[in-house]
């Protein structure tokens, strides 16, 4: 009876940590994707000091989760006895993801270092040189979307975050450490979602504001004569926007 | 997680891209409120989008700037486009700057090319299925079909894609609107570039990768001196010519093949690359039938583009085999062969060349003069791959002085030129071009190709000979040796002869083309087998038994049947070298004369049927009566003169190995 109980835990206890470590996943991704959307204002006209705080503020984050989740993921893995099959696919499937992730973070680590380097912001002169991308909001959505994310499975960690050069030396040798330890082909682990399937997956509360969206980016099309508006037509007029193009 | 190179140590310098450096100094300028360009803002439907600038602008700042025309400024801002650092707003899949009104817009330093990593296929899925989720599956036909194989190669790590694409779309939204906007125009014109739809030509077109970044500063170590100094040493020692000359000679070249550079003329019917149909390349394949009227007109310009062109070089051997010289091309392919081919065999492959070409008295005798012959047997000692170098130049001018001239003027070549076809100019429309895309798909295999190419060989070569200039009549190989392997016991003789793929047809003919050693008679009776005496006139044997009779005084001779035979075996050339004998022009032998017997002595032919065969016969000796002895003793004088072909180099060497 004990020890029936026991294994009832343990299996508990596991079920917990692997839905642990997807939740951790999922706000790696985001914390990756709010990165990536401030590293594309970085060099242009919106970047400055504030932005790169900002940033180094996601980094940081990002740093956080990443040794979190490692944390946890590792002994799931280690511990090789205990699973069922399709745990061990599950548990897997969330290592070569979590791969993924970290790569994609080195990645974009590398970009930003090296446009902090081409665009260092000392003086005046620095910000003439930024590039007039033709962005005017700022960031501020992002950053918030990016504090949003939930870490309440992270313990509190007391760790420094680390220098950006030092992070990217730091995410290698882990990436490094973690193809070493657990041998997992890769090859092995499947998708969960058909091709295809996210475009159905997309509520459509969101539909009417993407089509003028589109328009606005297609709709760019200037009439040949010297005007330098776009098309005059009220939105959401596909119409108008065909007569757009044709005038 | 990515597949990683395990030769990739991060060396991923790609040469092109070293202009990149040198492109964003431009776009810095580009950028300074006083004296970059400028710009004005956008205005939209519902809003109002800064930073807008148009081509014209552009241009013409460029033009200031580096004090060049209008043209260059062109194709230099279209440069700045095809790389991506400006992108257009209207038309966004032609990647040229318009100069006119028409709108650009400079991207963001995020989306720059960077020459030190490729862009990831892994990007391009999240982009594709943030595109998918955007547009609820109305993506192109090209998307479609990068989506479909993507998810095919990253299906292990197709969760995170998605996972990354909705929460990258959803930090996306979370910007203004007219940001939105422009982060998509950025994004979507950084894919153009970087995975151009089918028709759209980017710059991102790069050569092989290098180990050594060509952007880095070299440091100016001694190491970097001495070289400077040797470059310099160098071009002060090199041959000049007067600049009227070379550009001339440019000049002439550039007008000559305007019209044959796909580049600068539209290929006839379209440029495969660009318009993705295969007719042009089926119709220029190495063997077609009727070749098209551009390549023709290629063979006129000059020898050289003739015999590079291996059509052009299948007419040309037709035209001499009418012409019964077409030694001369079988020796310079056969040169050509010896040049290019494996080290190995180089070295028969130099025999097989001299004894079918230089001996005296070789069948396919090609007409040097003495001292390049001289200096090619004297160097035929050491072989090496350029050993043959002076004859091939000599007689490459020699068929280009003579035969070329009057090839060009001949009926076989005027009938080519006649059935030449000159195809029409496709007119593609964009869908068709789609669909042609579409269609596209591999070739043959090089495996099959090469194994197609040595088939159409081996036919050639057993399909007979290319010279007919013997009175005998038979002049078709006989491809079994068997017959003369005669009642002596010796080493197996292969009866399967193999066909060296390294050798070429050329040699493997041996019929005798020299008019010179024209000593056949056709099937003479008996009577006239007593001209055979010490000046030895070449007699025909017609009997089978004849030469049976008189192969096996051969033997007895002492001269090892299976090597004879086998040496003179075009088809066998690994036993040909061990104990073949030419006599070598040297003197070394004394035995010279008298020179027409040896001669004759030495068209030995294997694959003549026997009827043809000369051998030094003596008159006395025609029927076989045991005269062993008498055959020796009277032979003592035409003893050396039953040698084999010697290479005059193999007096040196010692024998090889029974092959």
């Amino acid at each position: 009876m004990n020890r029936w109980q026991k294994s009832v835990d343990e299996i508990q206890t596991r079920k917990r940590q692997v839905k642990e470590c997807e939740r951790a996943l999922e706000s790696l991704s985001k914390v990756i994707a709010c990165f990536q959307q401030m590293a594309t204002s970085v060099g242009s006209n919106l970047d400055g000091s504030f932005l790169r705080e900002e940033m180094d503020k996601t980094r940081a984050f990002a740093h956080r989760i990443c040794t979190g989740l490692h944390k946890k993921l590792v002994p799931l893995l280690t511990r090789e006895m205990e699973h069922g099959p399709e745990e061990r696919e599950q548990v897997e499937r969330l290592w070569v993801l979590f791969l993924t992730g970290l790569e994609q973070l080195q990645q974009d680590l590398y970009k930003f270092s090296e446009l902090i380097d081409r665009f260092p912001l000392r003086g005046r002169n620095d910000h003439h040189s930024l590039v007039k991308t033709g962005s005017s909001g700022g960031v501020s959505g992002v950053i918030a979307l990016a504090a949003a994310i939930q870490t309440s499975w992270l313990a509190v960690e007391g760790e420094q975050s680390p220098d950006l050069k030092m992070h990217i030396t730091q995410i290698d040798s882990l990436i490094k450490e973690m193809l070493q330890k657990v041998s997992i082909p890769f090859w092995t682990v499947e998708a969960t979602q058909e091709a295809w399937a996210e475009a159905a997956q997309s509520s459509d509360a969101v539909q009417d504001q993407d089509e003028s969206l589109e328009d606005m980016m297609e709709v760019d099309v200037v009439s040949q004569d010297a005007k330098m508006s776009g098309c005059c037509h009220p939105t959401n007029c596909k119409l108008g926007c065909m007569l757009c193009l044709f005038t | 997680m990515t597949i990683r190179n395990v030769r990739d140590h991060g060396q991923r310098y790609r040469p092109r891209m070293e202009c990149l450096k040198k492109v964003e100094a431009v776009m810095l300028e580009m950028q300074d409120p006083k004296t970059g360009v400028k710009s004005q803002p956008q205005r939209l439907v519902i809003t109002t989008i800064p930073h807008v600038i148009t081509g014209e602008d552009i241009v013409t700042w460029l033009a200031n700037r580096y004090s060049i025309e209008k043209e260059e400024a062109c194709s230099l801002g279209t440069m700045l486009v095809a790389f991506g650092y400006i992108y257009p707003i209207q038309d966004h899949k032609r990647l040229v700057i318009k100069p006119d009104a028409s709108l650009y817009r400079f991207q963001t330093p995020y989306f720059w090319p960077a020459q030190q990593w490729p862009v990831e296929d892994t990007d391009y899925a999240i982009y594709l299925a943030k595109r998918n989720i955007r547009k609820k599956g109305m993506l192109e036909m090209h998307e479609q079909e990068q989506y479909n194989s993507l998810h095919k190669w990253m299906n292990h790590k197709w969760d995170f894609i998605v996972m990354q694409a909705k929460e990258q779309y959803r930090a996306g939204k979370e910007r203004k609107k007219p940001d939105r906007v422009v982060f998509d125009c950025q994004e979507r014109a950084y894919w153009v570039v970087h995975r151009p739809p089918p028709g759209t030509i980017s710059a991102m077109d790069y050569g092989l990768e290098r180990m050594v970044d060509p952007n880095t500063e070299e440091k100016q170590t001694s190491d970097y001196f001495r070289r400077i100094i040797i470059f310099t040493q160098q071009s002060i020692m090199r041959p000049r010519v007067k600049s009227s000359v070379s550009i001339g000679a440019l000049v002439k070249y550039s007008i000559t093949y305007y019209k044959h550079d796909p580049f600068l003329t539209p290929c006839l019917p379209s440029n495969s690359w660009v318009t993705d149909d295969v007719t042009f390349w089926m119709l220029n394949m190495t063997n077609v039938e009727t070749p098209t009227k551009m390549r023709v007109e290629r063979w006129t310009f000059s020898f050289g583009e003739l015999l590079s062109d291996p059509r052009g070089r299948a007419d040309f051997r037709l035209f001499l085999k009418k012409e019964f010289s077409g030694e001369n091309l079988a020796f310079w392919e056969a040169c050509e062969d010896l040049k290019w081919g494996t080290a190995a065999t180089m070295n028969e492959k130099a025999q097989q060349i001299y004894k079918t070409f230089l001996a005296r008295g070789a069948p396919r005798w090609i007409n040097i003069d003495g001292k390049t012959m001289e200096v090619t047997v004297k160097s035929l000692k050491h072989p090496h791959r350029y050993v043959l170098d002076a004859a091939q130049t000599h007689i490459f001018m020699l068929m280009k002085k003579d035969s070329y001239g009057r090839y060009l003027k001949s009926p076989v070549f005027k009938d080519t030129q006649k059935r030449a076809i000159d195809p029409n100019p496709h007119r593609f429309s964009v869908t068709q071009l789609e669909a042609n895309a579409r269609k596209r798909r591999p070739s043959l295999s090089p495996i099959i190709v090469r194994q197609q190419e040595e088939e159409e060989r081996a036919r050639m070569a057993t399909s007979g000979p290319v010279d007919i200039t013997q009175l005998c009549r038979f002049t078709a190989p006989v491809p079994h040796l068997a017959v003369y392997s005669g009642p002596l016991s010796s080493p197996p003789f292969p009866i399967c002869l193999p066909h060296t793929p390294a050798c070429p047809s050329p040699i493997s003919v041996t019929i005798d083309s020299t008019p010179s050693d024209r000593r056949w008679e056709d099937g003479g009776g008996a009577g006239e087998r007593e001209a055979v005496d010490q000046e030895g006139r070449g007699m025909a044997v017609s009997s089978r038994s004849r030469v049976a009779l008189s192969l096996g005084r051969l033997l007895r001779r002492g001269c090892n049947p299976s090597t004879v035979f086998a040496s003179l075996s075009p088809k066998c050339p690994a036993p040909a070298g061990t104990s073949s004998r030419v006599q070598p022009i040297s003197t070394d032998q004394t035995i010279q004369a008298p020179p027409r017997s040896i001669a004759n002595f030495f068209q030995i032919k294997v694959d003549i049927p026997p009827e043809c065969r000369i051998y030094p016969i003596d008159s006395e000796d025609e029927e076989e009566s045991g005269g062993a002895s008498k055959g020796i003793g009277g032979e003592g004088e035409t003893e050396g003169q039953v040698k084999e072909i010697i290479c005059p180099w193999e007096c040196l060497t010692p024998h090889q190995g029974a092959g």
